[in-house]
């Protein structure tokens, strides 16, 4: 790789414009400008901002500077926080669990290993296919759902969260294992030691720290989650918020966000520490091509040094306080897991499944699911190309190692520390900003933008991107944090500009990863549209919620379906921009 | 300076982490009022009483912890308010059994009887035997007052919301008297909206974000009276005829657990209420009703027969 080689007359063929990765490129481009259109965005007909609305915008955000501090209203909020907490603590603890178990039975490799002959292919593509059924379905509708059979039980707010991020925990732990170097199994297949055992110590040991530094990012959401379905009765910050919102208390409503904004960033904070401690530096990594990684390491991120668990006091109390807070909270919250086979729990279920018999749809049913399923997918694209695009411009302001005094991104060999305090001015607020707009939940960010919007898939496409770029902003600012800095350094010695170094020297390094926080968010945002239905155009979600209210089970099962054939299509869509792009 | 700020954070986060403890202590003592006590061998189940989201959340936990005081005196049984905040989790909690009397909405409470054979109507306040929906309109969107319901079809390519789906005031009623009219929800100007509750419905149409909206009528009027509403921004153009709208609705079960006439002495119980007692006048108030008064299931024929032309009832 020496710069001056003997065959550096021979300029390599520039690669051709037109492949794989421009291809989707354009299409990506293509179906936002589509979703822009549907969503009436520089068309002359279409009226987008309601000025008139402003007003009551403003009193909404007026209220964030009194919010409602008598005593006995936080004492009803800190023990709302505190039941929040602990349905997140139980959810997050289920679902790993869940997630576990589902793992091992999507991955390829427990299948290849144990059944090497034939059927492992074909067990493994159906325990994948039915992991996207879950994942499809939204923390609110399990929530409704299990209502039905399990009444108003504090199990119902659990496995609300458990089911659905089973599943995701199952997909992303399923693909770590995948991607786990298999070389250590197959050296104790080849020397004769059973397969059971083989993936026992040769496979799972491997790939457990990165189950282990997930389960910190699916606490994070579990959390967020666990704010949302305080309103099936699951009690909570959710449930204070949302009886605030009936009646439209603004100050009242401003202490539960600050309350959420606390626990957020707190239970954040807290995650990032660990994982920092425990030397794993990102949330969640995404399969991406493990030789990325393994330069990464090389390269320690600034000033951290990876101890190991069993000297680090900071460690050692983590680990104490969540083996403590565990079966703490399962207790604080009641858990009776005796109702989950209960006589009564049965005999619902089978009312349920009667119920549940999906009545075939007529033609012009069928249209108009297909017109619904249109307008889903066009918010979530519209929410997810504007979260993505506020996520990167942020992540960078917020990324400690960029602008902050010594940092990537300032002039060299500056002679006067120009400005210091503007640099952590903007990594503080875009910090705070991204962390209020992941901490307020979307149906609040859809209400707000629906006084100056008017309805349609505008307003409900920017709450769900609002909340989605606080998650995604976060994720890309560690992914900044962790940069190889080498070809940055060596930029800045050539004497690049800012500018330049960004184009030629992150973004390059990046994009890849950005783009797969993206894609992964996607499927997220599609599962969201559910609850900013409020907007005027939830399409299928609307739907959902006019046939949850109606009890028309045999209708609501035909829309769910068409829901999981469109996560399908997100699924499979998401999967190959990812492999175009490695 | 490291060592101690690694000791600081550990030590705050250790003590986040204890912090669901000091809960489960504090927890016992602020169980609801006439909850039976937590570990008796022989406690009579509680009756357990519920309501669908519709009011004031402060004024909802006021008035249930006084409610619950008053029956549990009145009956005899511990009685346990548990809050839901979603119609469809209200009707699902009782067809189950986990709520044994319920303040329900017109339409919500047809739908919980339909779904629990024998379940009965007891009581409504005095107002809503004559509940009334009132339609408004933002101020520059020039629609005129409605005189006679025909002239409802003004409201055509208008853009309109309801309140919440399950709503009797904010969307069965409004919906139904607009069909009358030849007033269909594909009719409006884009798709008609929900917007999730009574208040929410004047904010926005206040905000010129639809032109036009329909809500119950009580809440409208409270809300005037209280100074919340812009009124030169958003006006009355029409009240609904009258119909029959809240009422408690009992589960039979009641009966197999507390004795053959509890239903009749829970009815009587809430016609009781009144207004010369103090603690009682502050359970009506709450209610924003003079007295309770007996009603019956023939009373909502109407509701039912709208809620399954309208596909809210299957």
């Amino acid at each position: 790789m020496s710069l001056v080689s003997p065959n550096a007359a021979v300029i390599p063929r520039r690669p051709s414009p037109w492949n794989r990765r421009t291809a989707w490129g354009w299409a990506a481009v293509v179906a936002i400008a589509a979703s822009l259109y549907i969503a009436g965005v520089g068309r002359a007909d279409v009226d987008l901002f309601n000025w008139g609305g402003l007003g009551q915008a403003g009193q909404f955000f007026r209220a964030s500077l009194a919010p409602d501090l008598s005593p006995e209203f936080l004492a009803i909020i800190a023990r709302a926080a505190l039941v929040t907490l602990a349905y997140a603590v139980c959810g997050t603890t289920l679902s790993v669990l869940l997630g576990f178990v589902g793992g091992l039975l999507a991955a390829e490799v427990w299948w290849l290993t144990l059944f090497p002959r034939r059927g492992g292919a074909l067990a493994w593509l159906t325990v994948r296919g039915l992991l996207a059924v879950p994942r499809a379905i939204h923390e609110l509708l399990w929530g409704l759902f299990l209502i039905n059979i399990l009444g108003l039980d504090p199990l119902v707010a659990v496995l609300a969260i458990a089911i659905p991020f089973g599943a995701i925990v199952a997909k992303v732990f399923s693909e770590i294992l995948d991607e786990t170097p298999r070389a250590p199994l197959h050296a104790l297949i080849n020397s004769g030691v059973g397969p059971g055992s083989a993936l026992l110590y040769g496979l799972l040991p491997l790939a457990l720290p990165n189950l282990l530094s997930y389960t910190f990012y699916r606490f994070e959401c579990s959390l967020r989650s666990a704010a949302v379905l305080g309103i099936i009765g699951a009690g909570g910050l959710g449930y204070e918020i949302f009886l605030s919102l009936q009646s439209l208390r603004y100050e009242q409503l401003w202490t539960g966000f600050y309350a959420l904004i606390l626990l957020n960033g707190v239970v954040d904070a807290w995650s990032a520490l660990v994982r920092r401690r425990m030397g794993f530096t990102s949330r969640l990594d995404l399969n991406l091509k493990r030789r990325q990684s393994a330069s990464e390491q090389a390269v320690p991120g600034a000033g951290l040094r990876p101890s190991s668990p069993s000297t680090d006091r900071f460690l050692q109390l983590s680990s104490w306080g969540a083996a403590l807070a565990i079966p703490l909270c399962f207790a604080l919250l009641r858990i009776d897991w005796s109702q989950l086979w209960a006589a009564r729990t049965r005999r619902l279920w089978a009312e349920m499944l009667a119920a549940a018999t999906p009545a075939l749809p007529t033609g012009s049913e069928i249209s108009e699911l297909l017109r619904l399923a249109g307008l889903t997918l066009a918010m979530s694209v519209l929410a997810i190309a504007i979260a993505g695009l506020g996520g990167l411009l942020f992540s960078f302001p917020a990324a400690h190692n960029f602008f902050m005094p010594g940092g990537l991104l300032r002039p060299v060999g500056e002679q006067r520390q120009s400005w210091p305090w503007l640099a952590g001015l903007a990594l503080g607020g875009s910090r705070i900003a991204l962390l209020v707009s992941r901490a307020i939940p979307a149906p609040i960010w859809a209400l707000v933008f629906l006084f100056i919007l008017f309805p349609g898939i505008l307003p409900g496409a920017l709450a769900l991107a609002m909340h989605n770029f606080g998650i995604l902003g976060r994720l890309m600012a560690e992914v900044n944090e962790n940069l190889d800095d080498r070809p940055v350094r060596a930029l800045r010695a050539l004497g690049a500009g800012g500018g330049q170094v960004a184009l030629y020297g992150i973004l390059p390094q990046n994009l890849t990863r950005f783009l797969a926080y993206i894609l992964y968010r996607w499927e997220v945002c599609m599962r969201e549209t559910v609850i900013v239905g409020l907007v005027g155009a939830g399409g299928l979600g609307r739907l959902l919620t006019e046939q949850v209210s109606s009890f028309d089970y045999a209708r609501l099962t035909v829309t769910l379906a068409v829901f999981v054939l469109l996560t399908f299509l997100v699924d499979g869509i998401s999967q190959r921009m990812r492999q175009a792009m490695r | 300076m490291v060592w101690f700020r690694r000791t600081v954070i550990s030590g705050i986060s250790s003590l986040l982490l204890l912090w669901p403890l000091a809960g489960c202590v504090s927890r016992t003592p602020t169980s609801p009022a006439g909850e039976a006590p937590a570990g008796g061998t022989s406690a009579t189940l509680p009756l357990v009483v519920g309501a669908i989201p519709d009011q004031d959340p402060e004024q909802l936990q006021r008035l249930y912890t006084r409610l619950a005081e008053y029956l549990s005196a009145e009956l005899g049984v511990p009685v346990e308010y548990k809050p839901v905040t979603d119609y469809a989790a209200a009707v699902t909690a009782f067809r189950v059994g986990d709520l044994d009397l319920v303040w329900f909405g017109g339409l919500t409470g047809v739908q919980a009887r339909l779904q629990v054979p024998d379940a009965q109507a007891i009581a409504q306040r005095d107002i809503d035997a004559e509940f009334q929906s009132v339609f408004i309109a933002n101020t520059g969107s020039n629609l005129a007052e409605i005189k006679d319901i025909s002239q409802l079809a003004s409201l055509k390519e208008r853009t309109f919301t309801f309140g919440s789906e399950s709503s009797t005031s904010g969307r069965l009623m409004p919906q139904y008297f607009l069909e009358q009219a030849g007033v269909t929800p594909a009719d409006f100007g884009g798709e008609v909206g929900f917007s999730g509750n009574h208040d929410t419905t004047i904010k926005l149409v206040e905000a010129g974000t639809y032109e036009a909206g329909a809500l119950n009528s009580q809440v409208w009027e409270q809300r005037v009276a209280e100074g919340a509403v812009d009124e030169s921004k958003v006006r009355v153009i029409w009240y609904t005829p009258p119909y029959y709208d809240y009422h408690w609705v009992i589960s039979p079960e009641v009966e197999e657990r507390y004795g053959e006439d509890f239903i009749e002495r829970v009815q009587a119980a809430l016609t009781r209420l009144d207004p010369s007692v103090p603690e009682q006048q502050e359970i009506l108030e709450l209610f924003g009703a003079e007295t309770f008064i007996p009603t019956q299931n023939e009373n909502y024929a109407q509701i039912e027969a709208i809620g399954r032309q309208i596909g809210k009832i299957q």
